[in-house]
């Protein structure tokens, strides 16, 4: 890990770091993340390095440089909560009252205030760019987002993760692991269509090889979607359309389109590697 | 393993099913079904503008939710029911910084815990070395206090996952979303013990956000408190309440807290309680302005 300690700087904006630096791997996550844990063991997480910053008042400011391992990675963590106005910092990021999160290069950052927001606003935003020339180059998406139709895509709403937690987190599927998801397993999840309405989800798995994605999508077909093992769709009980579709180590799923004309279409529309269609 | 409920449960209108009012998960041997009562209580005056807690307050809704759920006239009678003069009573609160017991929750139960005769030496309040403690070592009686919020791997965080502290070891009881949680209460430091359960609901959190799963946007001034003798009948009601305000304000795409399996395995599984929203008496007391449940 690059010398963070050495780089970041002590005090911002009238904010003075306190208590030592602390760093968590694998193994000690746990002791600094309540309940949070296995959302990082899920990705290729390597360690944090953890600095906190006191303000005016009992304010605090806590500073975590997560090294993700790669810069898909990284890119995955932040996409999988992603939900305010993008502030600037970094490759991508996020600013909403009392959290600040971006990504660069295999790094994810997240700041965030325990007590008065506002009044931390100005220091949060501050040391996020102060960070950022400590992470290094930009790193590159991960490929599989290049496999996504365009027309229709909702933005800054797609994530990538690999484990049956994150999916789960960001879009409830099943109560167990019914796609066989994991370590080696890459997911992108999309959400598509206009306004406000509940969006229609497609979901893009790559396996490891074409025989576990078989079995995914059988384990799916048989817990989730019995009635369309034959067509490899089915109206489930909302009068939407769910369907899925394997090809190769790949396997696609679409979920809540209104038709199945459009569902087919969202399908074929999936660009997989090497220009292959499924 | 437990039986699969996907999201399809959900959207045939069976929102209820990971606590068993809609999907009926096979009873083990040897599990008897029983009806559990809960008592929501709720004052507009328990937190002020600022979120202040009025301990004033609290006291009354806390006294007025055991007397009910006892059926009881008065708290002394009864708290005189839930613990006995002499005993040694460990109350497992929660210190999580961002969100934890109010101090003025754990100080009205510690009152009428002395005011029925245990000695204040004899009352323990403790969170991550409960393992460890003299007093819960020796407890006779265990107060189990914490609030009410969502959690990355269980779902939501409530009475029963408040006893995780009591395990060797925390991460073992993470697998498959928390579901052995119910084994907690079957630990012999534990067993037997639990006398109350107390269910913050003052500022629930129904999102959460970022590594430390926490940000103020996603609390609320509920205002109220779920008491009970049964946890898992105290977790499926405040479940329910989670699943009210997510639906509200995250719509029904994200109703469900990833993933809650841990109540209905702790009733059908352990036979620790009632999961079943069927089968629980639930009492409202006081304000009644959008009580989602």
């Amino acid at each position: 890990m690059t010398d963070l300690a050495a780089l970041l700087p002590k005090s911002i904006q009238g904010w003075e770091a306190v208590q030592k630096d602390a760093v968590y791997d694998r193994q000690t996550l746990y002791d600094y993340l309540d309940g949070g844990a296995e959302v990082y063991l899920a990705f290729d997480f390597k360690n944090v390095f953890v600095r906190k910053y006191s303000g005016p008042g009992q304010n605090e400011i806590a500073l975590d440089i997560y090294d993700m391992g790669s810069a898909a990675d990284a890119f995955g963590v932040f996409s999988c909560d992603r939900q305010d106005e993008e502030a600037g910092v970094g490759q991508e990021s996020e600013y909403g009252p009392g959290l600040l999160r971006f990504w660069q290069g295999p790094y994810f950052v997240s700041i965030t205030v325990a007590g008065d927001e506002k009044e931390a606003e100005k220091a949060v935003l501050a040391l996020g760019r102060a960070a950022v020339p400590c992470l290094g180059s930009p790193g590159a998406k991960p490929g599989l987002l290049q496999s996504l139709p365009q027309a229709g895509l909702r933005p800054n709403r797609t994530c990538y993760f690999h484990g049956v937690i994150n999916l789960n987190n960001r879009f409830f599927l099943a109560s167990e692991n019914i796609l066989n998801l994991g370590r080696e397993t890459n997911c992108v999840l999309a959400e598509y269509g206009p306004g406000e309405a509940e969006p229609v989800r497609l979901l893009l798995v790559q396996y490891p090889g074409e025989a576990q994605a078989r079995a995914g999508l059988e384990s799916f077909m048989k817990s989730y979607l019995p009635e369309g093992r034959e067509t490899g769709a089915a109206q489930t009980e909302n009068k939407k359309w769910t369907a899925a579709r394997a090809r190769k180590n790949y396997v696609s799923f679409v979920f809540d389109e209104p038709s199945r004309e459009q569902a087919e279409e969202l399908l074929s529309a999936v660009q997989f590697p090497k220009g292959e269609r499924p | 393993m437990t039986p699969i409920v996907t999201r399809r449960e959900f959207v045939r209108g069976a929102s209820l099913a990971f606590l068993g009012a809609a999907v009926r998960f096979p009873q083990e041997a040897g599990v008897a079904p029983k009806a559990s009562r809960v008592v929501l209580v709720r004052r507009e005056d328990a937190l002020d503008a600022l979120s202040q807690v009025n301990e004033e307050v609290i006291q009354g809704m806390l006294d007025e939710a055991v007397m009910r759920l006892l059926d009881q006239p008065t708290p002394a009678k009864a708290f005189s029911l839930l613990v006995r003069p002499g005993e040694t009573v460990g109350i497992k609160t929660n210190v999580w910084s961002y969100l934890p017991t109010p101090p003025e929750v754990e100080r009205s139960l510690k009152r009428r815990l002395v005011e029925a005769g245990v000695k204040e030496e004899d009352i323990g309040l403790d969170d991550h070395t409960v393992r460890t403690n003299p007093l819960f070592q020796k407890a006779t009686s265990l107060m189990n206090v914490r609030p009410l919020r969502t959690h990355y791997l269980a779902g939501v965080s409530g009475c029963l996952k408040n006893y995780i502290m009591f395990a060797e070891s925390q991460p073992a009881l993470h697998p498959d979303s928390c579901a052995d949680l119910g084994s907690l209460f079957f630990l012999p430091q534990v067993k037997d013990k639990t006398r109350l359960n107390v269910l913050c609901a003052l500022t629930p959190q129904y999102y959460g956000r970022g590594p430390h799963h926490f940000n103020r946007r996603y609390v609320w001034a509920y205002k109220g408190l779920i008491v009970g003798q049964d946890p898992v009948a105290v977790d499926a009601v405040g479940l329910q309440l989670i699943m009210a305000k997510r639906r509200q304000e995250l719509g029904p795409g994200q109703e469900v807290p990833p993933v809650p399996k841990h109540i209905q395995v702790a009733d059908r599984k352990y036979g620790l309680g009632v999961s079943d929203l069927g089968r629980i008496e639930l009492i409202k007391l006081g304000w009644a302005e959008e009580p989602l449940i």
